[in-house]
């Protein structure tokens, strides 16, 4: 048991906005080599609990650990460049700056470079070598040197989780990579995410996703969301086998039903 | 007691004089996220064109205790340059604020050297008009009588004003356009037009302003570029796009002035940029305005 | 995985791979030996415009570092220009102490000083409130400079000493021919020495984290950059950019004039840079340049020259807001994609 590390644990966590509970008493534990997709109908807090758990808001109450430490108030910098990195549910890119570019902020961020104002950039080998192995990870290498304004959105999309992807991150949480992707490329996108995570040395993932379709077939373990509170924690072939959770997370009429 | 009467009402006197010229700036402001840096200069043109109007009318034989309204008809004739001007704004209502600004202040030279143009160097005066109404005395203190209108006439622009925003269709609608220009436009209110209006109405505060400002004072080549130094600390104390922050701002301004003036006339400028600052400093949206980093 | 072919637009290639291409060392190449030849060629009259073009390109240079790379408009920044001229000056009166490396460096650590509280507050903000902000700053230390006799000479300004260079005293030359002559080797050489400097910043880590808060501040802050201290670091080094132009502005006129930080000549400063593109390297010097002898061609002509300046402006900000440079780039790009067919 003990060769599982525990990664991210949120205890206790709620986040209120006045009246109104986003969150409420969320327990959430990942160690290595979990692949968790957060599921749930729309509303239920998916997105707070990714930016609860990746720091960007405060839990009004609880607390999450990351590799042990408390992460409260740390800030979303420190923990790009401690091993906790994500990527966001619309794509989010420098549209100014080329593939390249984009990928080589993370790697200097990781390479601690980034106070450096006399490297020079271009041409330094150990950032190039992240922009290019990360690049080809993504198959985004024969855009590099195009400035994400010209990228359709879906590599658009790709290049946002590449470039959270190079910060060598222990822990990745992805907000609906696959959102606005066209169906034949899902699994594609998918089989892609997680080749990079092994060669980039992730060692685990939290999906936040609406295809079931792709949560059977790639996770590890569920979490499902309603109303604020994880109603569902379970390893995946036990969370299908559970009639109750799966219909009330896939609800009336709902698409993408795959029972694995 | 009678000097701190004096400094109060000459800072409310310059802070009347201060509102006419922001409030069409936080008008402005409000619906089109404009800072028009050229107001100073609407500002001059308004007082340049207020002397030759008033000159012209007095020479052929107006009585001298109508000059007011020639000055009225003045600031709301010159304020018709606001419709050609928006058009030419309008260009970059999508753009970056920098190149906002940057056209504004385009504006700023290509005024200066029109009013050279047209009305030379010289600094120039509607002679002892002010004293037409003769002077008021108050508990001591002595003021002219036109100085005390103008405050009036200040008043009456506030009042008008809020009026205006909050009671009638027409300002509401000028309101909702500025909450959110999304919302406003799904309203089926025709923005563009709001936006002719509104820079029309901004633009003819200022030229009000500057015309019924000038018999109290002289209209020189640079006051356009000077009056944007006070005017600034104005808006940055009151609130970018708040009306009663450009009253409150005014208020401040003008009695720090006073009272600068009287005690230590070399730290005008001064006080009210630390003041300034202060409040940057403390609060960055001004006493009134709204957050946005 | 579906790659569909999607035309690379090479219209947005990134500049910085094709200036490493042969162009843009022919550029440099030129541009050092036009301006090292320059006094041997060019009139008198021509010569005595150039030492203010140093002035600002150095300025400018930096004032691009935050407005182009890191997309903050400071409208006040003509302060620093103003902080050099004085630090200068004041260091001559005080000390009596008028050798030119030396005043380089009171410039620049006034600059530090001044800029470094500046930055700390102002970082917090984007936009109008960081314009706002640094205009009042600007408005506020120029009316300290015109106020406060005893420090800042008042209205008059302060003298600036004709300095020695590299201890040099050129005391027998008079003005034209220490100007034309050692000071302005001395400032070509300072132009080039701090425009590698900040080409090596621009193309640094740093440079691309400042480039990547300017693009999208949230994502940044998720890829590990620290936004708000590397705005301000970038606020801190257009500072001392800044400061140091102003000395050599200077000790070009003799003089620290109060009318240096004066709002308006801090537009006049956003104005060279749009004018000259602000999106490329060398375009605020471009622009730099072009407006001086714009400007002066302009005065000689009419008393209004304000006016065709303003109007430069007006068409600059509507049609081509790329300035000279992105000119250059658009028609470049252009012959080049006819070239391909």
């Amino acid at each position: 048991m003990q060769r599982e590390k525990m990664l991210l644990r949120a205890v206790n966590i709620s986040r209120h906005y006045g009246d109104f509970r986003a969150l409420e008493h969320v327990d959430l534990s990942l160690s290595t080599g979990e692949f968790v997709s957060v599921v749930g109908p729309n509303g239920a807090g998916k997105s707070t609990l990714v930016n609860v758990l990746t720091g960007l808001h405060q839990p009004t109450t609880g607390r999450v650990y990351f590799r042990g430490d408390d992460i409260a108030g740390v800030g979303a910098v420190e923990l790009a460049t401690c091993g906790l990195a994500r990527a966001f549910q619309l794509a989010n890119v420098f549209l100014d700056l080329t593939v390249r570019q984009t990928i080589a902020v993370s790697a200097s961020s990781y390479l601690k470079l980034r106070r450096s104002a006399f490297v020079n950039l271009m041409g330094h080998g150990e950032v190039d070598g992240i922009v290019r192995r990360v690049a080809q990870a993504f198959e985004l290498t024969p855009w590099l040197d195009v400035k994400a304004r010209a990228l359709p959105h879906g590599r658009r999309k790709l290049l946002d989780v590449a470039s959270a992807f190079a910060l060598h991150p222990k822990v990745i949480l992805l907000d609906e990579p696959t959102a606005g992707v066209s169906t034949a490329d899902k699994h594609g996108v998918m089989e892609t995410l997680l080749s990079a995570s092994k060669t980039l040395g992730v060692e685990a993932i939290v999906l936040v996703e609406h295809d079931m379709d792709l949560v059977s077939r790639y996770s590890t373990r569920i979490i499902a969301m309603q109303a604020g509170k994880k109603i569902a924690d379970l390893p995946r072939d036990e969370f299908f086998q559970n009639e109750e959770v799966v219909s009330i997370v896939i609800g009336k009429g709902a698409a993408n039903v795959s029972c694995a | 007691m009678s000097s701190i009467l004096n400094i109060l009402l000459a800072g409310v006197f310059h802070a009347a004089t201060l509102f006419l010229v922001t409030a069409g700036l936080q008008l402005i402001f409000g619906v089109q996220r404009i800072l028009n840096l050229a107001c100073g200069s609407i500002y001059a043109l308004g007082a340049y064109v207020g002397i030759t109007l008033t000159t012209w009318a007095l020479a052929n034989g107006l009585p001298p205790y109508l000059f007011p309204l020639v000055l009225l008809v003045a600031g709301l004739v010159s304020g018709l340059i606001g419709i050609p001007l928006e058009r030419l704004i309008r260009s970059v209502y999508r753009r970056p604020e920098a190149f906002q600004l940057l056209l504004t202040f385009s504006l700023i030279l290509i005024f200066q050297d029109v009013i050279w143009f047209f009305w030379g160097a010289e600094p120039q005066q509607l002679s002892n008009l002010t004293m037409t109404y003769g002077t008021i005395s108050v508990m001591g203190v002595t003021m002219p009588t036109y100085n005390i209108m103008l405050i009036a006439v200040a008043v009456l622009f506030a009042i008008g004003l809020n009026y205006y925003l909050n009671a009638t269709r027409s300002g509401k609608i000028l309101r909702a356009t500025a909450e959110n220009h999304e919302t406003g436009a799904a309203m089926a209110i025709d923005v563009k037009r709001v936006y002719v209006w509104v820079f029309t109405l901004g633009t003819t505060l200022g030229t009000l302003g500057g015309a019924l400002v000038i018999p109290t004072t002289a209209a020189t080549l640079q006051m356009g570029v000077e009056l944007v130094v006070e005017a600034f600390a104005v808006i940055v104390l009151g609130g970018l796009g708040s009306m009663k922050g450009a009253i409150v701002g005014a208020l401040i301004v003008g009695v720090i002035r006073a009272i600068a003036l009287f005690v230590y006339p070399e730290v005008e400028v001064l006080a009210i940029y630390a003041i300034v600052l202060a409040v940057l400093i403390w609060k960055p949206s001004g006493l009134y305005g709204k957050v946005e980093a | 995985m579906n790659t569909s072919i999607t035309t690379i637009d090479n219209s947005v290639k990134s500049p910085v791979q094709s200036r490493k291409g042969i162009g843009g060392k022919i550029v440099l190449i030129s541009f050092i030996v036009a301006f090292a030849l320059a006094p041997q060629v060019i009139g008198h009259y021509y010569i005595t415009l150039l030492i203010p073009f140093f002035a600002y390109a150095i300025t400018l240079l930096g004032f691009n570092l935050l407005f182009g790379y890191g997309g903050l408009l400071s409208f006040g920044h003509a302060l620093f220009v103003a902080v050099g001229a004085y630090a200068a000056a004041t260091l001559a009166l005080n000390t009596g102490m008028v050798s030119f490396e030396l005043m380089l460096c009171a410039a620049v650590g006034a600059a530090l000083i001044i800029a470094t509280p500046i930055a700390i507050l102002a970082s917090r903000y984007t936009g109008i409130f960081f314009g706002m902000l640094t205009l009042a700053f600007g408005m506020l230390f120029y009316t300290f400079l015109n106020k406060f006799y005893d420090i800042t000479g008042g209205d008059g300004g302060l003298m600036l000493p004709r300095p020695t260079l590299l201890g040099v005293n050129f005391e027998s030359a008079n003005n034209f021919e220490f100007l034309a002559g050692p000071f302005y080797y001395y400032c070509l050489v300072l132009v080039l020495l701090l425009g590698w400097i900040m080409w090596r910043v621009v193309h640094s880590p740093y440079g691309l984290h400042l480039m990547a808060s300017r693009d999208n501040a949230v994502k940044a802050t998720y890829l590990g950059v620290k936004v708000r201290e590397v705005r301000a670091i970038a606020f801190i080094v257009s500072a001392l950019y800044g400061a140091i132009g102003g000395v050599i502005l200077g000790v070009n006129t003799g003089l620290a004039d109060p009318e240096l930080a004066y709002w308006v000549n801090s537009g006049y400063l956003v104005f060279m840079t749009v004018l000259g593109g602000y999106h490329e390297f060398i375009g605020p010097v471009i622009g730099a340049l072009v407006f001086i002898l714009l400007q002066d061609e302009l005065s000689t002509v009419t008393q209004h020259w304000r006016f065709f300046l303003g109007v430069v402006l007006a068409v600059l900000v509507i049609a081509l807001p790329g300035g000279i440079s992105g000119g250059f780039r658009s028609a470049i790009h252009r012959v080049r994609t006819k070239g391909a067919r």
